[in-house]
């Protein structure tokens, strides 16, 4: 399916976005540390963004995740079940993620609606509006769960064509000769 | 007169610290109850044991995840600024006038508390002032110029900014070790946190000015619930909160300020366990001098930025009139 | 309502659903079912202050920094060098999979970050070199685990954290468990080979320059350690912050052996990217669970389980170890640490056992956690690595390895000294 391999690309990139932030938080943190020793005073509040920057890549790499079929699932019972039964407990998976991640948006965006309410600041000196970081977080939650819902019916739809070896390629659980670490 | 059978969640502060253990828990699960004729049972747990993070607490109050919630007002300040009007660095230096500075501000944290959280407000009660352990000798507030401090909260760290300290934000846990390896040089916290964390092992004076204010924990319940009982409970629980919970821990606190720093001195009883020997720094009439100065063109006048005009105008005629303070003037 | 709880969390696993989406689900489900009050509008306020830690940052940083030494080719030579001192042997190469663990275990702070990054340069020469895989992967699991408990150690620092005791003093008290374990490792294989060769490999003899001229490889994960763990006790910086030390020191050591390629960090970050949403969305769900638990009163009910047994301090010690084990079986082992921190540490403070020392016994706790079935997060990450085989030969080998450990809690639980020694 072009889709997801189209959509596989766009998470990959993502990914790579995420992991660039990484490493500026690490910058940031060096930073930190050169100034605090050269008591030439402090920048302040790296822990804080720290944070942020924890919940905005975890929260927009899950959908990455997703579609490297990263997240943990036990495979005692269903390896043991024949192609169908396989890949009913695939599509009752991916719904099952699906149904999860729209539940924490939806009540996200709670938490973001009260923040934008209050115009909400973070209680520290540095005083971050915290709609910024929690926009960036739900942005990630609401993502996966699109992707979940795509994969869902892509996956439907190669199950119901009789493709079961492509659908357990793109929602299954891993197979033994593929990479999850 | 009967009271109606009713059933309270209750969510209160730090299970670990005095506040919950002598106060909150034997109102909540013996006297309340018991002045009830047990009409009134309650499920006590508190945020730290939920899980929750202290700043979460009012936000759950709010959505009536449970009925009622204590925290600490500086958490919260970040969803109402306003609330740090009620814990202003040094501006009260003893208990009593930590107490009256307190009961001043009641009414605009009930106001403050029922707007931006649709809640009751219950009881103000106090933690021990938080107090400022040093490594090495430290004389006066101006000492503190170009020292590393850990402190705690947003208007304590912009106050240590404006004596010309760096402020440093630590895990609690972590403040002997980096006294000792001089990542920091003081470190605010309650006396009591401070003494039976062992600070006194890396620090050797101990400033009793209440740096960092005294953290008062507020408790209020969800309005809808209030609503929904009748008066006689709702007077029921408001009097005894009030006579039973938050009186008694204010009148404890002189006294346990004063074993806290006999503890930590070594000048007295000792009621905690094995005094220590820091050296006691009492402030000077200079240093009060200063705080004042800086907390009136500095410190307030930010904050003002923050909180708005209605706020401030309300702060001066009530928290101001008591510690006689006026911002912007 | 324990019994329920346990049943549907197995009842949910068995249908291979996503661990993250088991451990939600539960939360839900004791709202509607054993709550009283509307635990769900919490949800996203909780998910979000869960997520929202500058203290999960190291995950992160750890898992870049591994992946960095396995792309710029020191986490291979250092395997190679490992193999020439310690392949003598019974059991050959599955000594230097152990020793190639507590090296790197000593610059990471995450026990998948580890067992990642020893099982991608271990696991190609098991089929090479003829090897029974059971062991050989069980090895890699189990030395994996080190990594939570020779400093530094992003376990340890959740519970310094969460316990307000000191992360430095308990990183001190994880170094001589943490190479005693190591050492108990080699033994065990030893025996076990001895006993059963086929279960091993060819012991294999080094020339004594092969060793000494191999020891060149060492000195990037020396100098790693040295700054990662020296940078905390010299006070330039925080736990978290020596991570992101580690992170750049990796970078110089990478630009000096082999250069940096975009191409390969590009697949370092998007691994570490994989990996941390993979545990942080583990980690969130376990929070919202740990707070349903705690709302519906399930604290409260061990709490007394544990002081209504009336048992002596040593007792109920005994009891919290057995808890943690059946626990471990089934629960993630970051989120095992936050839920029953706070209930059960005040339980053993007041039995008057020393606080850091408990740390360490606990750590070791959740490192058998991590290899024993069915959620075992390094079984998985071994078996990511194979190229072949089932997850259950993984699980087979690591179990002789759970034995040590078990030995090693009685061992600690006998004499504390052996943690506490150190920091005292
Ligand atoms: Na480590
Ligand atoms: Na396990």
């Amino acid at each position: 399916m072009r889709a997801v391999a189209l959509l596989a690309r766009v998470n990959r990139a993502i990914a790579v976005i995420l992991g660039l932030a990484l490493l500026v938080t690490a910058g940031l943190i060096l930073l930190e540390i050169v100034l605090r020793e050269a008591t030439a005073g402090m920048l302040g509040g790296t822990d804080e963004i720290s944070g942020y920057v924890m919940a905005g890549v975890a929260s927009c790499g899950f959908a990455y995740a997703l579609l490297e079929r990263a997240h943990v699932r036990i495979d005692i019972l269903q390896r043991r079940l024949p192609s169908l039964g396989r890949a009913a407990l695939d599509l009752l998976s991916m719904a099952s993620l699906a149904v999860v991640a729209g539940l924490v948006s939806v009540h996200g965006w709670s938490v973001l609606a009260k923040t934008i309410a209050r115009s909400s600041r973070s209680n520290t000196a540095l005083e971050v509006p915290l709609w910024i970081p929690q926009s960036i977080w739900l942005a990630g939650w609401v993502w996966f769960t699109l992707c979940a819902l795509f994969m869902l019916v892509a996956a439907a739809i190669l199950v119901a064509r009789g493709r079961l070896a492509e659908a357990e390629s793109a929602v299954g659980l891993l197979s033994e000769a593929e990479d999850v670490a | 007169q009967e009271i109606e059978p009713v059933t309270l969640a209750v969510v209160g502060s730090w299970s670990s610290l005095p506040l919950h253990k002598n106060y909150e828990k034997p109102f909540w699960t013996e006297a309340l109850p018991e002045a009830s004729a047990d009409a009134i049972t309650v499920e006590l747990t508190t945020f730290d044991q939920m899980g929750v993070a202290g700043g979460d607490v009012y936000r759950l109050l709010g959505d009536g995840v449970f009925d009622v919630g204590t925290t600490v007002a500086d958490y919260i300040v970040g969803d109402a600024p306003e609330l740090e009007g009620l814990d202003v660095p040094l501006l009260a230096t003893s208990v009593a006038d930590a107490h009256k500075m307190v009961e001043a501000a009641w009414p605009m944290v009930a106001d403050v508390v029922e707007d931006r959280f649709n809640a009751k407000l219950l009881t103000i009660a106090p933690y021990p002032p938080q107090v400022v352990f040093c490594k090495g000798e430290v004389k006066s507030l101006a000492d503190l110029k170009g020292k590393k401090v850990r402190g705690s909260g947003r208007m304590t760290t912009k106050f240590l900014d404006a004596l010309g300290a760096e402020g440093v934000n630590i895990a609690f846990g972590e403040v002997p070790g980096a006294l000792e390896r001089g990542v920091v040089d003081c470190a605010i916290t309650g006396s009591g946190s401070g003494y039976s964390a062992g600070w006194w092992e890396s620090a050797d004076h101990l400033m009793t000015l209440p740096l960092g204010g005294w953290d008062p924990v507020i408790s209020a319940m969800n309005l809808d619930k209030w609503n929904e009982l009748p008066a006689a409970t709702q007077e029921l629980i408001a009097s005894k909160a009030k006579s039973e919970l938050e009186t008694p821990a204010w009148d404890a606190a002189a006294a346990a300020l004063e074993g806290d720093i006999a503890c930590l001195t070594g000048s007295g009883e000792c009621p905690l366990g094995e005094p220590a020997s820091m050296t006691l720094v009492e402030p000077s009439a200079e240093d009060v001098a200063t705080a004042e100065d800086v907390l009136k063109t500095v410190v307030l006048p930010d904050w003002a930025e923050r909180a708005g005009p209605d706020a401030v105008a309300r702060w001066n005629e009530t928290v101001g009139k008591a510690v006689g303070v006026t911002i912007g003037e | 309502m324990i019994g329920i709880m346990t049943g549907s969390l197995f009842a949910l696993l068995a249908l291979s659903l996503p661990v993250g989406v088991v451990l939600f689900v539960l939360g839900i489900g004791i709202d509607v079912f054993g709550s009283a009050f509307p635990l769900i509008r919490g949800l996203g306020q909780v998910v979000w202050s869960s997520m929202n830690s500058s203290l999960l940052i190291a995950i992160p940083f750890f898992v870049l920094l591994g992946e960095i030494l396995v792309q710029a080719g020191v986490a291979e030579r250092t395997y190679r060098s490992l193999d020439a001192w310690l392949s003598w042997l019974p059991g050959g190469l599955i000594h230097a999979n152990i020793g190639t663990a507590t090296m790197f275990s000593a610059t990471s702070g995450s026990s998948v970050a580890t067992a990642a990054t020893v099982a991608t340069v271990a696991m190609p020469q098991a089929d090479r070199l003829g090897y029974d895989p059971r062991l050989f992967a069980g090895s890699i699991a189990a030395g994996g685990t080190l990594g939570i408990m020779i400093p530094p150690s992003i376990n340890l620092i959740v519970y310094g954290f969460l316990t307000e005791t000191s992360i430095p003093r308990l990183f001190l008290a994880g170094l001589v468990p943490g190479i005693l374990l190591a050492l108990g490792f080699i033994a065990l294989t030893a025996v076990v080979c001895r006993l059963r060769p086929e279960l091993g490999g060819p012991s294999r003899d080094a020339t004594w320059s092969e060793r000494i001229g191999g020891l060149t490889a060492l000195v990037p994960i020396a100098i790693l350690f040295a700054v990662v763990v020296g940078s905390i006790y010299a006070g330039w910086a925080t736990p978290t912050e020596s991570a992101a030390l580690g992170v750049a020191m990796a970078f110089v050591i990478a630009a000096f052996q082999s250069g940096i390629r975009w191409s390969w960090v590009a697949d370092a970050l998007r691994g570490t990217v994989k990996v941390t949403a993979m545990i942080v969305f583990v980690i969130a769900a376990a929070s919202f669970l740990n707070y349903c638990l705690a709302s519906a009163g399930l604290g409260r009910q061990l709490q007394s389980m544990l002081t209504g047994l009336d048992l002596g301090p040593l007792e109920t010690l005994l009891v919290i170890v057995v808890m943690y084990i059946v626990l471990g079986f089934f629960i993630e082992t970051l989120s095992l640490m936050v839920a029953t921190i706070p209930i059960v540490v005040p339980i053993v403070t007041a039995l008057d056992y020393d606080k850091v020392w408990f740390g360490i016994l606990l750590v070791l706790l959740i490192e058998m956690a991590l290899i024993t079935p069915p959620v075992g997060l390094n079984l998985y990450v071994v078996q990511g690595a194979r190229k072949s085989g089932r997850l259950s030969e993984v699980m087979i080998g690591a179990f002789p390895y759970v034995l040590v450990m078990l030995a090693m809690a009685g061992l600690l639980i006998a004499i504390p000294g052996i943690a506490l020694w150190l920091p005292g």
